[in-house]
């Protein structure tokens, strides 16, 4: 399990590997310790002050004064293990989304994509229709043939050249734009 | 909560106290654009991303027309790229493809004309960096740092002389360089129109014409809504993409890094859509689908601002 609470924390799982890591960490006090440290050590060896205080227990106490709002599950979301992680409140949303957000600000941008996916996934339940009518979470793609076309057309309208003529444009017939033929 | 309180005051005044944009960083920006503009010159220069270098040779001929300029990959197949100031040529040899995009109107490419130059520090503080000597030239360096995280920063190098540019970086939000292009080899002047003719081989290879067209998307129901701060709409064009597929194509600028969308009825295509995020150097490039529609979010930014100007695009009939 830490296996994977540290690569979910990299970003390295997709959105159907997701699910497995997200429960444990509601159930397992263990594994929830575990993303704890793996989160503090992050910000440790990143010197992020800011992020390392532990707000959880003060977050738990204000939770326990929050009303339970109850609505409609979509089935594929009603499932109980995942529903008791994610209680069913307002803050509880906001804060799992600000506690994502912010490690999405300071990851780098490769990272971005997965953690997308954990934000569209965080428990919002008045929310849910609009949670669910959003895009499908991206993936990482590798660059293919079709892509290069897109980089032409795309790399002849940046008033980038202004300060650097041509040289960008190496993007666009780059061999890596157009893999499988060097 | 006065230490989180003290340690954000702490980083606001680090901030603020760290750079603001200089005229002289300007004017050497405006140094730069003259030194593209007006010089002609040869040389080698280096592309690295990730742990990838490609080499390339550029020549270009200023005149009166607007100058021409060529990009030979010198690693690999040897794709070329043509530029007059109103058309630009792509030779592929794999594909023995010639891709053309020609404009009626050149103004249509835009441009970071000198007059623009100041309307940058909006988004980024420009700055003067160290002296530094590369390819025999000796160079200033000039900082853009964003004053967000919705664009890369770049760190440029001129020759104190002439303003050509000789090494140029894309740098991220913790610094780290994205990509970069190095010149290792510069001749300013002397260069003979003979060094700009098409590749001989080219006769015979099949022609693809881009067909530009100006487009107004929003009247067959498209919109980009809640563009990201900074980024204007700058173009707005239908063209011709690979085997005559009508695609429609909207450039989005802060004056300097560009995002280019680009809509595509999907049953046209030959391969199914792949929704996701890729990425070459400082390039990013997002996919989805909308309305039976393919969008392709093309630029050079920070993936989460490619991901959301993409994923404001919207299609209601009308």
């Amino acid at each position: 399990m830490k296996a994977k609470i540290s690569a979910l924390m990299d970003g390295e799982l997709d959105a159907q590997e997701l699910n497995e890591p997200l429960s444990a960490l509601g159930e397992d006090a263990e594994a929830f310790e575990t993303w704890r440290t793996y989160h503090l050590i992050s910000d440790a060896l990143q010197g992020r002050a800011l992020l390392a205080n532990d707000c959880r227990r003060r977050v738990v106490a204000r939770l326990a004064d929050e009303p339970i709002l109850i609505g409609p599950l979509p089935a594929d979301v009603a499932r109980p293990e995942r529903a008791r992680w994610l209680v069913p409140s307002a803050l509880a949303a906001s804060i799992a989304a600000v506690a994502l957000v912010g490690w999405m600000a300071f990851a780098p941008q490769q990272k971005t994509g997965p953690l997308l996916a954990s934000v569209a996934k965080a428990p919002q339940p008045a929310q849910v229709v609009a949670a669910r009518a959003a895009p499908p979470a991206p993936v990482r793609l590798p660059m293919t043939a079709a892509t290069r076309d897109y980089l032409i057309a795309h790399q002849a309208l940046s008033p980038r050249n202004s300060l650097q003529g041509m040289a960008p444009y190496v993007r666009s017939v780059s061999a890596e734009s157009h893999p499988g033929k060097p | 909560m006065s230490r989180t309180l003290g340690a954000l005051l702490l980083f606001t005044v680090a901030g603020w106290a760290q750079a603001q944009t200089t005229p002289e960083a300007l004017d050497w920006l405006r140094k730069i654009y003259r030194a593209t503009e007006k010089l002609s010159y040869s040389g080698t220069f280096v592309y690295q991303q990730g742990d990838r270098t490609e080499t390339s040779r550029i020549t270009r001929l200023a005149d009166a027309a607007g100058g021409t300029e060529k990009l030979e990959v010198l690693d690999g197949t040897p794709r070329e790229i043509l530029r007059t100031r109103d058309e630009i040529r792509c030779y592929l040899p794999e594909s023995r493809t010639v891709k053309v995009d020609r404009r009626s109107d050149p103004r249509a490419f835009p441009a970071l004309l000198p007059e623009q130059v100041a309307g940058l520090t909006e988004y980024y503080v420009v700055t003067l960096g160290e002296m530094r000597r590369i390819a025999g030239f000796t160079c200033q360096a000039v900082v853009l740092t964003p004053k967000d995280d919705l664009r890369y920063g770049y760190r440029l190098w001129a020759d104190a002389g002439s303003g050509m540019l000789l090494k140029a970086q894309t740098f991220d939000r913790d610094g780290q360089t994205m990509e970069q292009f190095t010149f290792t080899h510069l001749e300013i002047g002397n260069v003979s129109r003979e060094r700009l003719r098409p590749p001989r081989a080219a006769q015979g290879w099949r022609v693809e014409q881009a067909g530009v067209a100006p487009a107004d998307l929003s009247r067959s129901g498209w919109s980009v809504s809640a563009e990201l701060p900074g980024f204007r709409k700058i173009v707005e064009i239908r063209r011709m993409l690979r085997d005559a597929q009508p695609v429609a194509q909207m450039v989005y600028s802060d004056g300097l890094a560009a995002v280019s969308v680009f809509i595509e009825p999907m049953p046209g295509r030959a391969e199914a859509a792949r929704i996701g995020i890729s990425s070459l150097g400082a390039v990013n490039v997002y996919t989805r689908e909308v309305a039976n529609h393919l969008v392709t979010v093309v630029g050079e930014a920070p993936a989460a601002s490619v991901q959301r100007i993409g994923n404001t695009v919207e299609y209601r009939p009308q």
